[in-house]
C-alpha cells in the first residue's frame, strides 16, 4: 500500500526572517516563531521590545519591512481572506463611543457578512454577558465591559486564531477571573491564541507555550509544562508577574 | 458578481455607520451648519454690494462656506475613527479597504451635501439671488463630491500624523483650489444666467478632478493606511 504524499496544511502562525525597522530603526530583527494549531501561546518582553508590532503584523495592520508570515497555511495576513480567520483584540476597544453595544456588534456582522447576523450577535452578547448593557452607548459602560464587548468584537465572525494584545490592562479583578474563564473555553474549542502580557503569571495555568521576545528577536520559546528547565526565562515570568 | 455585492455592501455599511453616529450624537452637521451660517451672516453685513456685484460674491461665498465648513466635517469624520482606534476594526474587517475610502467619502458628501442644501436658501435671503435653481444645486453637489473625496483620501493620509488636525487643511486647501476655482466659476455662470457652453469647460474640470481623487483612492487608500 503506497503512503499517501500529501503534506497536512499547517493551520497554526508561522513567522520567518520577520524584520520591521520603524524610521531605520528595528524593531522587529530577523524574528523567526512557529506556534501550532490550537496552541495558547504568550508572548512576554520589556516595554518596547516589539510585542504589539509582532501582533499588528500578524493582524495585518503593519507591513513588515522584510520577511515571511503564514497564517493557517496563506501567506499575508493583510488578504481578506485570512482576516476572517483573524480575531485581534488591541490596546483600544475598536468601539464606536455613541453606539449601544448591539449597535457595535451588528456593524462588525455585517462587515464580516456573517449569516443569520441577529443570532450570531445574541449568542456572542450571551457568551460574554453583555446582556444586561447591551443597549447602552459605549461611552456610559466600564471599561471592564467595553473590554468583554471588544472580546464580542473579536469572536463575532467565529475565528480560527485569536490575537491578543495585553487584553488584561485596565480590568478589575472580576472582569479578570471572566477573561480567564473565557479563554481557557477558548482554548479547550481548538483555537490557536497567541496573547501579549505584562503579567503573565495568571495565564500560566491555562497556556500552552511561552516565547520571550528580545532584542527584536524570540529569544526563548518554550512549552510551559517544560518552563522550569528554562531558569532564565522562568524567573523572568516570576519577575515580571 | 456576489463580490460586487459584498463590496457594495461593505460600502453601504460604513456610509450607514456613520449616518448611525451622527444621528446619535448630532456633533458633525450642526457644528458645519453654524460655522457656515456664520461666514454667511458675517459677510452680508461686511460687504453691502450693489445687486449686479452679488451674484459672484454669493457664489464665491458659497464655497468659501462650504469648504470650512466641510473641512470641520473630514476632521469629524477622522477622529470618529481614531476614537478608540475603530479604524483597526475596519482595517480588520475581511474586505477590500478601498470599500473604507468610499464609505467614508459618501458620508462625508452626503453631510456636506445636506449643509449645502440648507444654505441655499438662506443665501437667497441675504444676497437677492434666487440660489435654488437646478444647474446651481447639480454644480454644487458635483464641486462638494470633489472637494469630499479629496478630503477623505488626506484625512487618512493625515490620521497618524501626531499634527493630523492641522495637517488636513494645510494639504486639502492647495490641493483643492483648482477645484474650487472650477465650482465657484461654474456656480457664478449659472447664476449669472450664462448658458451650459459658457461654463462646460468647468463642469469637465470638475469631472475630471472627481475621477481623479476616486481612482486615487481606489488605487492608494490601502497602501496609505498600512503603517
Amino acid at each position: 500500500m503506497m503512503a499517501s504524499t500529501t503534506a497536512t496544511p499547517f493551520n497554526g502562525i508561522e513567522v520567518r526572517a520577520l524584520v520591521k525597522r520603524y524610521h531605520l530603526q528595528p524593531v522587529l530583527d530577523q524574528l523567526s516563531l512557529t506556534i501550532n494549531e490550537g496552541d495558547f501561546c504568550i508572548l512576554v518582553g520589556d516595554n518596547g521590545a516589539g510585542k504589539t508590532t509582532l501582533l499588528r503584523i500578524l493582524a495585518g495592520l503593519v507591513r513588515p519591512s522584510q520577511g515571511e508570515v503564514t497564517l493557517s497555511g496563506l501567506p499575508n495576513p493583510s488578504s481578506p481572506q485570512l482576516r476572517r480567520m483573524i480575531g485581534f483584540v488591541g490596546h483600544q476597544t475598536m468601539l464606536y463611543q455613541d453606539l449601544t453595544a448591539l449597535e457595535n456588534l451588528h456593524h462588525y456582522a455585517r462587515l464580516y457578512h456573517i449569516e443569520h447576523l441577529g443570532k450570531a450577535v445574541s449568542q456572542a452578547i450571551r457568551a460574554l454577558n453583555l446582556a444586561l448593557v447591551q443597549d447602552q452607548p459605549v461611552r456610559t459602560l466600564s471599561r471592564g465591559m467595553q473590554q468583554r464587548l471588544s472580546l464580542a468584537r473579536a469572536m463575532l465572525h467565529n475565528p480560527s486564531i485569536l490575537l491578543l494584545d495585553e487584553p488584561y490592562t485596565g480590568l478589575d479583578q472580576e472582569a479578570a477571573t471572566f477573561f480567564d474563564v473565557l479563554l481557557q473555553n477558548l482554548h479547550q474549542q481548538g483555537r490557536t491564541i497567541l496573547l501579549s502580557a505584562h503579567r503573565p503569571q495568571r495565564l500560566l495555568q491555562m497556556a500552552s507555550h511561552v516565547a520571550w521576545l528580545r532584542d527584536g528577536k524570540i529569544y526563548k520559546h518554550v512549552p510551559i509544562k517544560d518552563l522550569h528547565h528554562v531558569p532564565e526565562l522562568a524567573a523572568y515570568v516570576q519577575e515580571v508577574s | 458578481m456576489k463580490s460586487v455585492i459584498r463590496y457594495l455592501g461593505a460600502v453601504w455599511q460604513i456610509f450607514r455607520k456613520d449616518v448611525q453616529v451622527e444621528w446619535r450624537g448630532r456633533q458633525g452637521i450642526p457644528v458645519m451648519l453654524v460655522f457656515a451660517l456664520m461666514i454667511v451672516f458675517l459677510f452680508n453685513f461686511a460687504l453691502q454690494l450693489a445687486p449686479d456685484l452679488q451674484a459672484g460674491l454669493a457664489a464665491g461665498l458659497l464655497w468659501v462656506s462650504l469648504a470650512f465648513a466641510s473641512t470641520l466635517g473630514l476632521n469629524r469624520s477622522s477622529s470618529l475613527e481614531r476614537e478608540n482606534n475603530a479604524l483597526d476594526g475596519l482595517l480588520l474587517a475581511p474586505v477590500d479597504r478601498s470599500a473604507i475610502f468610499f464609505g467614508k467619502a459618501l458620508g462625508n458628501f452626503c453631510f456636506t451635501a445636506l449643509v449645502g442644501l440648507l444654505l441655499l436658501p438662506v443665501f437667497s435671503l441675504f444676497y437677492s439671488q434666487n440660489m435654488l435653481r437646478l444647474p446651481l444645486v447639480v454644480m454644487m453637489l458635483l464641486g462638494v463630491a470633489n472637494y469630499t473625496s479629496l478630503g477623505t483620501l488626506l484625512s487618512a493620509l493625515s490620521i497618524q500624523a501626531r499634527t493630523r488636525d492641522v495637517l488636513l487643511p494645510v494639504l486639502l486647501y492647495p490641493l483643492a483650489l483648482p477645484i474650487l476655482i472650477a465650482a465657484v466659476e461654474a456656480s457664478r455662470g449659472v447664476l449669472s444666467g450664462q448658458t451650459f457652453s459658457d461654463v462646460t469647460v468647468w463642469i469637465y474640470l470638475l469631472l475630471a478632478g472627481l475621477l481623479l481623487f476616486n481612482a486615487a483612492g481606489l488605487l492608494l487608500f490601502e497602501t496609505i493606511l498600512e503603517e
